[in-house]
């Protein structure tokens, strides 16, 4: 009997084991439990501070206890932050009597570190989050992690932060407003950083006049008729010279008009397609989900591809994701291509003509537009286990409305990690010993510009990204949980085909149709009509 | 010499078999070949080339790279250095203990403590509970502590531990010690000690071996990079390339300025090859014992 019960135990065990070593993504629906008493439990606290916030509401806000705010940040490089933190803390004591107290997440750590946080309900106050790290905004809104901060009953941003939300775009309140654990509201407070997207072609303007072209040349073609301008080039530089210079995906959506459906963690089969000229109207196909690797554009531009490829216009290596990415920031460096591809921000141009030490143009392709992903690129969202919720946004406001502030925790300390220079930022070599990610903060556009950027760098900032249209689908965002074990699949077919097929280093007229095929037997056609229903749903419920 | 030829295998056979593990020990030991020379291959060459065994150009350039690294690599070589050391002999002076107890016939509670060691090998609480158990109840995060703590009692090596008591310590050694006076404490350390030698330095390598490679611990409990082991100090680099390459497009162009400034290929390598040079160090030191605990313990059948 002891020994039946003990293989019982025994078996179960197995089983368990098994079922838990399925990967970590399963795990999400099981940590769901403790969420929701959290939002409960939550939910109860406020309530019953209310009639105490109320009164204060009007007398100023009672700010006498002290509070330790723990900050959980992304892509953070800092190694010493003490001098910065002894400044930012007296002068926050003062103000909100806050002592700060910021994790810095690298981005190597912070997707594990901060997923885990969240799910065990740790005493962090206020997390980075947006629609491309695990911690994903839109998921984990849902799962009741992330407090509602327009919730009707406890109107955290009408109490506390009305400067910070009058002064953000309105496409960026748009796209930060979804339905979460509470309702349709903002769960998080969207940063103000180079929020729309736009692709360009990056251009080797020496040479290119050394050819006796013009960028006008550039700005004229596209990529199907830039073969004359690569032909004579790579006949004057050689063989070993590769005059087209690309990121496959990025080179992908710039010749179709793509763009990514967030919430698609497939390698992108997902995409909308916008129009070209203007693009807040519907694109080509509707306001409909396609497959994209199925599409005639994509056909089209893989065998245009792949004729750059063999007449040796672009780089085996560009085919390779191992490779790709290293050979392509060396090659960007020596300044080895001709034309490259780039997903832009203001800016960029002159940063990057200053570290490659040649003058470098950037030409548009498609039009600046803004998106759910490029909306919720960076992010800052109150926990639901914060037991300062009031306090954190705050200081959510004060950081976001506060040059001084905003400056001192992103770029560091006066005298110390940058110099005053006229009245512009130039930065000290201790500036390597706190860098923290300069748009994964917040409101960029009140720090002080720095020298390379100019005096007046913000204010066309908020010109170009002011006049960045938002596509028709923005606050849109693919659930993929029902469709789960597809989405495994067809990333794993994508990785096999995509950037090869688009770096033209196989070839399309075998190796496409194999890849559809591939894609069909996975349950590609599932998968986009869930997001289509998806998608409609979420059109229904915008009118 | 009779005895000797009984044991011998005739001469083909022996050829085999020693081909076969000659093989084997080279698929073993290829691919951290293959790692050291990468480490000496220079960038241009992986990038022109890709992977080789022959490189193209060979360079220190990795090598001169980490050591500029400075403060953050030693300080986690000092860290990995401290928590396996400790660690090590912490952990072997629990388990031994706890083996000791579980392998003495006079322990009333054997049987519970046997079956409560036994069942967290089966069952895990699973990561979350865990997390909170150690870092919200035991105060473990972003101190040493947190390092060594969680990987103190291995109930695989308290099993190991007791097995190799069991075979190698005769109970009536124990009672004479009693008979002549020894105390618990004085039977342990004094008789029984010397005689599990070779057991206790089969669990310390083991042990060591896991407190040297451990990075995921180290991921859930530290933030502070004072802290940080070696392990963890590369897996987050790769990580870190990893996550640029996928959310390049996400990040804008801030991402390609970032990436430049990341490790290459080559210096990924040679920090393997700093990672598992004094760990391979370790092995000579405890194969003797390993050896000889292999030999007693046939002897005593």
């Amino acid at each position: 009997m002891k020994k039946r019960v003990l293989s019982l135990l025994l078996t179960t065990s197995m089983v368990a084991a098994m079922l838990a070593g399925c990967g970590s993504t399963q795990a999400a629906p099981a940590a769901d439990a403790p969420a929701q008493t959290e939002t409960k439990t939550e939910e109860a606290a406020p309530a019953a501070d209310a009639p105490a916030t109320e009164d204060n509401a009007e007398a100023g806000v009672d700010i006498s206890e002290p509070v330790t705010l723990k900050w959980y940040l992304e892509g953070s490089n800092v190694t010493d932050d003490s001098a910065v933190l002894e400044e930012a803390n007296a002068y926050l004591k003062e103000k909100l009597n806050v002592t700060l107290e910021p994790i810095w997440g690298t981005w190597g750590d912070f997707d594990d570190g901060a997923t885990l946080s969240i799910q065990s309900s740790e005493d962090v106050d206020i997390y980075f989050t947006c629609s491309w790290t695990k911690n994903e905004y839109n998921a984990f809104s849902k799962k009741g992690y992330f407090l509602r901060l327009d919730d009707p009953e406890n109107n955290l941003i009408e109490k506390y932060a009305s400067d910070l939300w009058n002064l953000l775009p309105d496409v960026l309140t748009q796209g930060a407003t979804i339905t979460g654990a509470d309702g349709y509201g903002v769960y998080a407070v969207p940063g103000y950083k180079d929020i729309a997207t736009q692709n360009c072609w990056d251009v080797n303007v020496p040479l290119l006049e050394k050819y006796g072209y013009t960028i006008d040349d550039i700005k004229n073609a596209d990529y199907f008729s830039l073969g004359d301008i690569l032909e004579t080039v790579k006949k004057g530089e050689g063989d070993s010279f590769y005059p087209l210079l690309i990121e496959g995906a990025v080179l992908e959506r710039m010749v179709d008009n793509t763009i990514i459906v967030t919430g698609d963690t497939t390698g992108n089969v997902l995409s909308y397609i916008i129009d070209p000229k203007d693009p807040s109207k519907e694109g080509a196909y509707g306001n409909t989900i396609i497959s994209k690797y199925e599409s005639e554009e994509f056909k089209k531009f893989v065998e245009q591809s792949r004729e750059y490829f063999l007449k040796g216009y672009i780089d085996p290596a560009m085919g390779n994701a191992e490779q790709a990415n290293d050979t392509r920031s060396a090659k960007q460096l020596s300044g080895e291509y001709l034309i490259g591809t780039q997903s832009y921000s203001l800016g960029y141009e002159l940063q990057a003509t200053q570290e490659r030490g040649f003058e470098v143009a950037m030409v548009p392709v498609t039009p600046a537009e803004i998106d759910t992903t490029s909306a919720q690129g960076a992010m800052m969202a109150i926990s639901t286990a914060s037991k300062h919720p009031d306090r954190a946004m705050m200081f959510l406001n004060l950081l976001n409305t506060d040059p001084y502030l905003m400056t001192l925790l992103n770029y560091g300390k006066e005298g110390v990690h940058y110099e005053l220079e006229d009245g512009l930022v130039k930065f000290t070599d201790k500036r390597s010993d706190y860098q923290p990610w300069t748009n994964g903060m917040g409101n960029v556009t009140i720090l002080t510009p720095t020298v390379d950027q100019g005096a007046d760098f913000w204010d066309g900032f908020k010109s170009y990204y002011g006049s960045a249209v938002s596509i028709p689908i923005i606050g849109f965002s693919f659930d993929s949980t029902a469709v789960e074990a597809q989405a495994g699949a067809l990333s794993n077919v994508c990785a096999q085909y995509s950037l090869a097929l688009e770096a033209g280093t196989i070839d399309p007229e075998t190796a496409l149709p194999e890849f559809i095929q591939k894609l069909k037997d996975n349950g590609i056609d599932e998968f986009v009509a869930e997001a289509n229903s998806q998608l409609q749903a979420f059109l229904d419920s915008q009118k | 010499m009779k005895r000797k030829l009984d044991n011998s295998v005739s001469l083909p056979a022996a050829v085999i078999i020693n081909l076969l593990l000659a093989a084997f020990c080279l698929v073993c030991i290829i691919p951290f070949i293959f790692v050291i020379i990468i480490s000496f291959t220079s960038e241009e060459s992986i990038r022109t080339v890709g992977y080789s065994f022959i490189p193209a150009e060979w360079s220190l350039e990795a090598y001169r790279y980490v050591l500029e690294l400075g403060d953050q690599l030693w300080r986690s070589y000092a860290n990995s250095f401290l928590v396996t050391i400790l660690g090590t002999f912490l952990s072997v002076l629990t388990v031994m203990m706890y083996a000791y107890a579980l392998f003495r016939k006079d322990f009333r509670y054997r049987g519970f403590f046997t079956f409560f060691c036994f069942f967290t090998m089966l069952f895990g609480g699973g990561l979350a509970p865990t997390y909170m158990v150690c870092k919200n109840l035991l105060g473990l995060s972003n101190n040493y502590a947190a390092l060594i703590v969680p990987g103190l009692l291995n109930p695989f090596h308290v099993i190991v531990m007791r097995t190799f008591f069991q075979t190698s310590v005769p109970d009536s050694l124990i009672e004479a010690a009693a008979i002549d006076g020894s105390g618990e404490y004085n039977t342990l350390f004094r008789i029984i000690v010397p005689i599990a030698k070779p057991g206790i330095a089969t669990v310390s390598l083991l042990t060591a071996l896991g407190y040297w490679n451990e990075w995921f611990i180290a991921m859930l409990y530290i933030r502070d990079a004072k802290y940080i082991p070696l392990q963890y100090l590369l897996m987050k680099m790769q990580n870190q390339v990893d996550f640029l390459v996928k959310n390049s497009a996400m990040i804008g162009a801030e991402a390609a300025n970032i990436m430049s400034s990341l490790p290459k290929d080559s210096l990924r390598m040679a920090l393997v090859v700093l990672i598992v040079l004094p760990i391979a160090c370790a092995y000579p030191f405890f194969q003797r014992y390993i050896i000889s605990g292999l030999t007693i313990g046939s002897v005593k059948g």
